[in-house]
């Protein structure tokens, strides 16, 4: 039985996201509920499939029973099923927040197509974890990408168009490239499985062909995951998005491709071919102008929602450094930084939005004397902001910590400087707005008493966010074991 | 779009262009062709008519309900389908294994299920086609 | 000589790779909005030609089975390609719906009149 919750598990996404027109019709509430049930139980199968894959070993499953060269197989192993325990959480989370809100005025209407977007969201989200075929994995990046395009003009305001006609062209060449990608892989070896692309690879010499769909899957997927040069479309897709899309794209979907990089580069390549090559060498040269010139864009930004978008353009750099090092060190550091980074940028886009709900305003001005106002909101901003900048007790000092022990043990010490340096333009920008929010008087007068009006959904979802920060801060060793369990795999 | 001869020749191919998508859908699993193309072709003949007759007689035809039942049908019926063979114990969307008649081979029934996916990816992909095209027009009035 | 017969036995892959190259640079140098849609479409035609390319065998027939045992093409490439086709229809229309809105609300499809009028928005507020 349990081999097959994970097929369950996306099948139960897509019926209900395209039935989520019929059950409207009976009523909101019921609707609400029941999305909520679905995602509690895939929450529940995703915990049963971690066990499982952690005592027995991975899943194989294959559809129609068909042999791997023919047909297309699901494959869950360690690496997969940590990371679909991590979407589970964090959409569980985020739709509960957004069944509370209003979601800055998206019209009943498109609420309802806003959760078809969602349930699509999370069933490709799914389908790019478990397949094992790479060709299959396109079609869901596809799927992922123009759901993501849609959630963000889903809003009707004229630079959500524009934003998003950007997003959809880029992401497209991104999903092109990673196509032709694909096409030179199988030009060269005729396989789309990831395991047998992966034998066909270390048995013959490697070809030309092979350079050239690192090549493209890097470009590809660099685009997508908004990676330092190719990130132009990221702050407008975010800042124009409603609350809870840009939290989902910026917590769970940019760190989808990063986990098919991952994917590629471990599983189908292969770190011992990539180690020697100049790649690692780009990569780390991108990460670091990333991580650097990425918060010294956030610092000029006077929308929050904007700021909080180049903040993840140079933490997808910090992430990309783990990978570029190519090693176990690096992967670590790299696994769990998106993870705590997921948790963050969803507490803190999750924030806030509810500041933008309350107050109408996005500005880092509009913060005067928030923390007074609602002071549970504003507690989640301060310790998702310090996780960001890496204080201690936070998830985000751990696995700035990983990072360093990554540059260490690769021997490159000039990294250290850089995450140092990173971590201060973090603070630069974070610290002014928690002292806006804490030590200034609100500009609308003494409203120090006013009881928060804020739906219950949306803080149990923020508050929650914050706790598992300061739990991973605190005891880091759960998910480490966990992320070991992962590394044994590769 | 008031011409006599558009409307008429309109009126007398739709039925052939119709009839040439459904034989390609029940077709598909023994010769070139299948779900998604004869389902573009019964799409394509529902834009044609949408054109020439204008949307307010075309959603007397096939009306926004219809083509969203038929959206959310055809992948009902094909993870339906997949699931039966859970039901025996194999893997998802296993064929003959799971019990689906093979019938004889190079004849209209036979291949199983096949051709019960290739109906289900017909009805969605022509609902789909047509979906589309409202939604575009609707956007150029609104 | 050699390399002319090289170049016309690939053609098909050197055709796709330079349908690629110039839908990419429609997509990031034309300004016109619907011309980078046009950009993007070139772009998967691209694609599409170099991977059915690769399935094609010389002098293959096409994979429907006949009598006797004639050398088939590999028919993979082609159904792989159809999921392609799909997705990029869904994209164009998808784009051109936006591009009806931009219109609708900035009245230009212009990518350097659309930026200009943007800035003016920001400045206003």
């Amino acid at each position: 039985m349990i081999e097959n919750l994970p097929i369950l598990v996306v099948l139960a996404m897509v019926v209900f996201a395209v039935t989520i027109p019929f059950w409207k019709k009976l009523s909101f509430r019921f609707t609400l509920i029941l999305g909520g049930i679905v995602l509690v139980s895939a929450l529940v199968a995703n915990v049963a499939i971690w066990n499982h894959v952690q005592a027995n070993g991975e899943i194989l499953f294959r559809f129609g029973g068909h042999l791997p060269f023919l047909g297309i197989e699901f494959k869950i192993d360690a690496f997969a099923s940590m990371f679909s325990l991590f979407v589970a959480t964090l959409s569980l989370l985020i739709y509960l927040y957004s069944s509370g809100d209003k979601t800055e005025g998206i019209e009943q209407p498109e609420f309802f197509r806003f959760y078809v977007l969602f349930f699509l969201m999370l069933f490709s989200m799914y389908g790019i974890l478990f397949s094992n075929d790479i060709f299959n994995t396109y079609v869901f990046i596809e799927i992922l990408s123009l759901t993501s395009c849609a959630i963000v003009s889903i809003k009707r305001k004229k630079e959500a168009y524009a934003a998003a006609f950007r997003y959809v062209m880029l992401n497209e060449i991104g999903s092109l490239s990673f196509l032709l990608g694909i096409a030179f892989l199988y030009m060269s070896t005729g396989r789309l499985n990831i395991d047998l692309l992966r034998d066909a690879l270390h048995t013959g010499t490697i070809q030309a062909n092979v350079w050239m769909a690192v090549a493209f899957f890097t470009a590809g997927l660099g685009l997508k995951a908004a990676v330092f040069p190719f990130h132009i479309w990221l702050p407008d897709a975010y800042a124009s998005a409603p609350t809870t899309s840009s939290a989902m794209l910026s917590s769970i979907v940019s760190k989808m491709y990063l986990v098919i990089l991952i994917k590629v580069y471990a599983k189908v390549f292969g770190f011992d071919l990539l180690k020697g090559s100049a790649l690692s060498t780009l990569l780390l040269v991108l990460a670091s102008l990333g991580m650097i010139l990425g918060s010294v864009y956030a610092l000029a930004q006077k929308d929050l929602k904007r700021m909080l978008g180049y903040s993840s353009v140079s933490q997808i750099g910090y992430v990309l450094l783990g990978i570029a090092f190519f090693s176990e060190a690096g992967l670590r550091s790299a696994f769990f930084h998106m993870i705590s980074h997921g948790l963050t940028k969803a507490a803190l886009f999750l924030a806030v939005g509810i500041v933008i709900y309350l107050k109408q305003s996005r500005s880092v001005k509009g913060f005067e004397g928030t923390g007074f106002q609602m002071p549970i909101a504003m507690s989640v901003f301060a310790v998702a902001a310090f996780s960001m900048i890496g204080i201690p007790l936070t998830s985000g000092f751990i696995a700035k910590w990983n990072l360093g022990i990554a540059a260490e043990t690769a021997s490159q010490f000039g990294f250290l400087v850089l995450i140092v340096v990173s971590s201060f333009l973090n603070a630069m920008y974070f610290l002014p707005i928690l002292f806006t929010a804490f030590f200034k008087d609100p500009a609308d007068g003494p409203q120090r008493a006013k009881p928060e009006k804020i739906p219950a959904p949306m803080l149990v979802s923020i508050g929650a966010l914050a706790v598992m920060i300061l739990l991973l801060g605190i005891f880091p060793d759960w998910l480490m074991t966990m992320i070991d369990v992962v590394l044994a795999g590769f | 779009m008031n011409d006599v001869i558009v409307k008429s020749v309109t009126r007398a191919i739709i039925p052939f262009v119709q009839l040439y998508g459904i034989y390609t859908v029940l077709f598909g699993h023994v010769s070139p062709g299948g779900g998604f193309a004869g389902g573009a072709m019964i799409g394509t003949s529902l834009i044609l008519y949408t054109l020439v007759f204008g949307s307010v007689m075309a959603k007397q035809k096939f009306s926004h309900q219809a083509s969203e039942l038929a959206e959310t049908g055809g992948i009902l019926i094909y993870v339906g389908v997949g699931l039966v063979a859970l039901l025996v114990g194999l893997p998802y969307l296993s064929n003959l294994a799971a019990g689906f008649l093979p019938g004889v081979p190079g004849t209209l029934l036979s291949a199983g299920m096949i051709p019960i996916l290739m109906i289900a990816i017909g009805v969605k992909v022509a609902s789909t086609m047509i979906t589309l095209f409202y939604k575009l027009i609707a956007e150029v009035k609104a | 000589m050699n390399l002319l017969t090289r170049i016309l036995e690939q053609i098909n892959l050197i055709g796709g790779v330079a349908l690629f190259l110039i839908g990419l640079h429609t997509v990031v140098t034309h300004s016109n909005l619907i011309k980078k849609i046009m950009g993007l479409n070139i772009m998967g035609t691209g694609v599409f030609l170099f991977f059915v390319a690769i399935g094609n065998v010389e002098g293959g027939v096409p994979p429907i089975l006949v009598d006797g045992n004639p050398l088939y093409i590999n028919p993979v490439p082609s159904a792989l390609i159809l999921t392609g086709i799909v997705v990029s229809v869904s994209v164009t229309v998808y784009s051109l719906s936006l591009v009806v809105r931009i219109f609708q609300s900035y009245g230009t499809i212009d990518a350097a009149e659309l930026a200009k009028k943007r800035s003016e928005v920001s400045e206003h507020d």
